[in-house]
């Protein structure tokens, strides 16, 4: 055989043979593949309406169910299914607080000693709730040789954070047992709002036979916490937890509202990916989703029936390093706030999901800034004013500074838009340093930045969270900041008897702190997620803290 | 034969023992620590979790006592940032998920990969080569996350039975493992047509062509068997690679394997977490690579006559 009848053959002869044979047999299999589930056209958001079950997007996995341990937002929603702390939420209304554990409760005039009367609950094992479990939880979480992350939730309570330094016995704490159904808190100040606090998950009960049966009050590896050890006295029940997958509660038999839960378990998904998320809402894998990203707003606005955007206790701002060269000069602080044009950022970088902030609390709990900006053209021309009077007339002398953000796309976008607005208005240059979430809380905690991008919710609705932050010294102020007119207001809120002396000195005290700008407050931010038509009993919250027992899901 | 697979052995544990002792002291020197939240803790907090997790020793101590647990109890510890999990337990969901996804996903892989470049080389330099070889470029150059929203947008919201993400159904593994068959076909089917090619233009071959061996069998029996050495020794840690998880691919179809651990181990600095995953993947790929050793050695005449002596 010549080679040329070689290469005919191996063009025609066998390779048709083997088209034939592999082409088809490949093409079979993939539509064997593709069409093997098409018996049921059913999503997994319909069967699991037909059987009562919620199906939540909750943006992460979880890291604990304990309440002394958890410090994630994504733990708390999953806590305040699992257990019921001395009062609980309104569905609809943020302001509106119902009885929990306690029936009722009375309080001196100051507002800084509470009684509290529990009605007869159980947990899910069928042992009574008593005071006592709230006592027990309330030491474990501030007893020093726990290390609870969230103690500090609990220093309202009188002797609280000495106790929680070690400095102080528990004897003389302000937390008591009256008998097995009266507890008592003595608190260090008058402290009117003291129901909201309540509502956060540091101030459940745990039941202290289950943590004693799993290593005691100390162990924090204990187990009590897991699935089949769980016990608890929410809405619902620990079912199931499969890591990265979903972790599922079941409504809880024993709950003393059994009756009135509205549906017959919740299934939360730690879908981390906002457009895996959003994929997975079209395609009937759940029935509330956690967040739509950005890019994604001009489309799933289109359809009005699942698309929800609703107010969020939560400002996004910039932290500014007043330790270092040139943060250290309120003018530089101000001009570089005056120079940016938030309704630019609103409109063309979160598309919408947000409000241009006036001051750092967003409006809320009877709380609203009076402040409003001035015309983009004056805020220019006096950014630049200041910027000269600092010494750097039209950004010259100054030095490149940076902004510090955390690898998520929407703030390196704000970022890069902010660089701009800064070069344009200012004259002046900013890098951008992009870091990991570990990193970026390392070097912010540790003052080593000049800008970084930043945000913070409110753990209750009460501007109190948000301008605590800011006294001198405080864990989470981070900017090197502190003032005594600020701390002086700050302490007479605390000891303000009626709510509005709180507000006005809380108000007082944010415009002191707005003054010398150690921080720059951007907007605040709005929740966008996807809801199906079929979920009823869910309305928007600021807190973002439903209460998933109201919520109902009909096939 | 023997001494061979212990000489392999050998070097396996050599290997797991040092890329250990790396990842221990690297991980130590990312800034931060396990316990940073969003909110700062107070200084006596801190020292309390450091103190219950022996993470205030000095480095060596803490590098004894990891070793101490491992080979006297076989312990890989606590998570440090889910407390109350133990590392083994975290290991003992996610590997199975990813272990079968990865089976599926390379099965599919071969199934592709391997005829693609076969035909490839036996048409070479014709179309049938230029198409595969263009399939198999793309499948190199487009990434994971661009493969895997563009399948879930198209297959898995049109198709019925197919979902865009979740595990919460069998067919749920149908599209992760398509996008992790195709990426790995491509490499596949390059490799396969590299040794194809090589094979096909060999003296013997031309011997077989002369004495009137059919197609099939030319290229079944007596081409493919040397033809596939390159694609077999690249299976053995792309497998490895493939069963233990991918980050991209897990985050855009939700897949609770061991890619995602691996990632979010790191950025939350899971000192513990981020050891067991690594031992897991070393040991993985150790018997990867020994598995293929020996198969090069089943279809290779010349390393079996080197294992021999």
């Amino acid at each position: 055989m010549s080679l040329t009848h070689c290469a005919l053959a191996r063009r025609w002869g066998y390779g048709r043979m083997e088209r034939v044979k592999l082409l088809p047999s490949i093409c079979v299999s993939l539509a064997a593949l593709l069409l093997a589930g098409c018996g049921d056209s059913r999503s997994s958001a319909d069967k699991a309406a037909e059987q009562g079950i919620l199906i939540v997007g909750n943006n992460q996995e979880p890291l604990s169910l304990d309440p002394h341990k958890a410090t994630a937002v994504a733990d708390g929603k999953i806590i305040a299914a699992l257990l019921e702390g001395l009062v609980r939420p309104d569905a609809k209304d943020e302001t509106i607080i119902h009885p929990g554990m306690a029936e009722r409760w009375e309080h001196n005039d100051r507002a800084s000693e509470w009684t509290f009367y529990l009605r007869e609950a159980q947990w899910s094992d069928g042992r009574p709730v008593t005071a006592h479990d709230f006592v027990y939880a309330y030491k474990r979480l501030l007893h020093p040789q726990f290390g609870g992350k969230y103690a500090e939730m609990l220093y309202p309570i009188s002797g609280a954070e000495a106790f929680n330094k070690g400095e102080l016995d528990w004897s003389q704490v302000g937390v008591k047992a009256l008998d097995d159904r009266t507890l008592q808190l003595r608190l260090a100040g008058p402290t009117p709002h003291l129901l909201h606090l309540l509502l956060h998950f540091t101030w459940c009960p745990v039941p202290a036979h289950a943590v004693e049966a799993h290593g005691g009050m100390l162990d924090r590896r204990s187990l009590w916490s897991r699935v089949g050890n769980w016990v608890g006295n929410g809405a619902y029940v620990l079912e199931s937890h499969h890591f990265n997958d979903y972790l599922f509660v079941a409504a809880n038999p024993r709950y003393w509202r059994a009756a009135e839960v509205k549906n017959r378990g919740i299934r939360f998904l730690p879908i981390v990916n906002g457009y895996t998320e959003t994929r997975m809402f079209a395609d009937g894998k759940l029935h509330i989703s956690n967040n739509v990203p950005p890019e994604l707003l001009a489309r799933t606005r289109l359809n009005s029936e699942t698309y929800c955007q609703d107010p969020y206790y939560c400002t996004i701002f910039y932290r500014l390093n007043t330790t270092r060269k040139p943060l250290d000069d309120v003018r530089v602080r101000r001009a570089l706030s005056l120079a940016i044009d938030r309704e630019s950022l609103v409109n063309d970088v979160v598309r919408g999901a947000g409000r241009v902030a006036s001051c750092f609390t967003p409006p809320g709990a009877g709380y609203d800034s009076s402040f409003t900006y001035a015309p983009r053209e004056v805020q220019v021309e006096l950014a630049r004013k200041l910027l000269a009077e600092a010494g750097y007339p039209g950004g010259k002398g100054f030095p490149t500074i940076e902004i510090m953000t955390t690898s998520r796309d929407v703030q390196r976008i704000m970022a890069e838009t902010i660089q701009s607005m800064w070069q344009k208005v200012l004259g002046i240059h900013a890098e951008i340093r992009a870091c990991e979430w570990t990193a970026y809380k390392a070097a912010q905690q540790n003052g080593d930045y000049d800008v970084s991008s930043s945000s913070w919710s409110g753990d209750y609705l009460d501007p109190a969270t948000f301008v605590e932050l800011w006294r001198s010294g405080g864990g989470n102020n981070c900017t090197g900041w502190g003032c005594p007119d600020f701390d002086a207001a700050l302490a007479e809120a605390r000891s303000a008897w009626s709510a509005e002396a709180r507000r006005a000195h809380l108000h007082r005290a944010e415009n002191i702190m707005l003054g010398a700008q150690p921080i720059i407050p951007l907007y605040w931010s709005e929740r966008t997620y996807l809801k199906d038509a079929r979920v009823r009993g869910w309305y928007p919250l600021m807190l973002d803290n439903h209460p998933l027992d109201a919520v109902e899901v009909t096939p | 034969m023997i001494k061979l697979l212990l000489k392999r052995l050998g070097q396996g544990v050599l290997v797991i023992f040092v890329l250990q002792t790396i990842t221990f002291f690297l991980v130590r020197l990312l800034p931060g620590n396990p316990f940073l939240g969003e909110r700062k803790l107070p200084e006596h907090i801190m020292a309390q979790l450091n103190s219950l997790y022996g993470l205030d020793q000095s480095a060596l101590v803490q590098y004894a006592n990891y070793w101490k647990g491992i080979l006297f109890c076989g312990d890989f510890g606590p998570s440090l940032v889910r407390e109350g999990v133990q590392v083994a337990d975290i290991i003992a969901q996610a590997f199975p998920v990813s272990f079968w996804l990865g089976v599926l996903g390379m099965g599919i892989a071969i199934v592709l990969g391997i005829p693609a470049g076969m035909m490839a080389a036996y048409f070479r330099n014709r179309w049938p080569d230029a198409l595969f070889m263009l399939l198999a470029m793309a499948g190199i150059c487009i990434p994971a996350f661009v493969i895997a929203p563009l399948f879930g947008l198209t297959l898995g919201l049109h198709v019925p039975g197919l979902s865009v993400a979740g595990w919460d159904d069998p067919l749920c593994a149908v599209l992760p493992a398509l996008t992790l068959g195709l990426i790995n076909a491509a490499y596949i089917a390059r490799l396969t047509r590299g040794g194809m090619v090589e094979v096909l233009s060999a003296d013997f071959i031309r011997t077989a062509r002369a004495k009137g061996v059919r197609a099939g069998r030319l290229l079944f029996v007596h081409a493919l068997r040397s033809g596939l050495l390159p694609a077999v020794s690249y299976l053995g840690p792309a497998f490895a690679a493939l069963i233990t998880g991918s980050f991209v691919v897990e985050t855009c179809f939700q897949v609770p394997g061991m890619g995602l651990h691996f990632v979010n181990a790191t950025t939350d600095r899971d000192y513990f977490l981020i050891q067991g995953l690594v031992f897991c993947y070393g040991v993985l790929i150790v018997i990867a690579n020994l598995a293929v050793d020996l198969v090069l050695v089943a279809l290779n005449p010349r390393l079996r006559s080197q294992g021999a002596a």
